[in-house]
């Protein structure tokens, strides 16, 4: 079973969320932002570019303009790379963990996996994030040595930034299935 | 305007203070304006040199914006990242001493744990945030 939803990130840019039940007892949510828009990519290249033209009516030094073609294609390639996230995917499966994959605009894909064991909650924090006061989604890992302590908070959707409406939605589906495996972990 | 009248050597030290402040300005003025072979003159020789005259309010003003700038960026460097265990709990927390539940009294103040107040939230109250 599968949904779709659109809800809007903490800056007011638009962000898909869907939602996909495979089973009682694993749930996949994935977040969409926005692409890269054209509007932005030619008001960076211009700026740029028309700052080289100025430095090179002041130095007439050619090598100036060559170097910032390259600056930029070097820029956008390390950009869409290592900073770009496409979309980030929670997929929780109970009894076996949950593993977070953030897709990058070039493709690439960066994935983490948290085993049912280590994790002790998920939790909506509320944090002070630049200028700003913040909701976001994190996992608490149990502490090995303190039964009731919390040794690592693991932020999810750091980069997509979803406001409160869409973090309850994804909070509440995940409260379920923790339960559920609270209640048959405890049963022996 | 009770305490000043109790305090005469509060006025005293005020007066010293605008007395030196202001022998202090004319001071500065003469070093700045009056030219060095006038000052020779009349026999006084070891002056700072007039460079100093500009040169020193400038560093002053440009310490007071540097220094805005500067407490900007400690406030934003000392704030605990989004993965820091600071904002979940803290040693004060950990340590507290669990107290007995009476009838009739107020329950005693303690920290309650993030989970337990996510699902007074967010689970318990089905209306309360899904407006936004």
């Amino acid at each position: 079973m599968e949904d779709e939803r659109s809800f809007s990130d903490i800056c007011g840019g638009r962000l898909a969320l869907q939602r996909r039940y495979y089973s009682p007892s694993c749930r996949e949510f994935c977040l969409s932002c926005p692409r890269l828009s054209l509007r932005s990519l030619t008001a960076v290249t211009c700026t740029v570019w028309l700052a080289a033209y100025g430095l090179f009516t002041l130095c007439e030094n050619s090598m100036i303009l060559s170097a910032a073609i390259f600056i930029t294609l070097l820029g956008l390639l390390g950009y869409l790379h290592f900073v770009k996230i496409d979309q980030e995917t929670l997929l929780i499966i109970d009894s076996l963990g949950i593993q977070m994959t953030s897709s990058y605009a070039s493709g690439k894909e960066s994935t983490t996996f948290i085993e049912m064991d280590k994790v002790k909650d998920i939790v909506i924090n509320e944090a002070i994030y630049m200028q700003k006061v913040i909701y976001y989604l994190c996992i608490l890992l149990k502490d090995p040595v303190e039964p009731h302590g919390i040794s690592q908070v693991v932020p999810i959707f750091q980069s997509a930034k979803p406001r409160l409406d869409c973090l309850i939605e994804v909070y509440r589906s995940c409260q379920e299935i923790l339960a559920h495996q609270k209640a048959t972990s405890t049963s022996p | 305007m009770v305490e000043n009248s109790l305090l005469p050597g509060r006025a005293i030290y005020d007066f010293v203070l605008l007395l030196s402040s202001q022998f202090g300005f004319i001071l500065y003025l003469v070093w700045a304006f009056i030219p060095e072979s006038w000052l020779n003159s009349l026999g006084l020789t070891y002056w700072p040199q007039k460079h100093w005259t500009v040169a020193l309010p400038l560093h002053l003003l440009i310490t007071i914006v540097i220094g805005y700038v500067l407490l900007f960026r400690i406030n934003m460097m000392s704030t605990p990242s989004l993965n820091s265990i600071c904002t979940i709990t803290d040693n004060y927390a950990k340590n507290q001493q669990p107290k007995k539940y009476q009838e009739v009294a107020i329950p005693a103040l303690r920290v309650i744990s993030t989970s337990e107040v996510n699902q007074m939230l967010f689970l318990a109250a089905k209306d309360l945030y899904t407006k936004n």
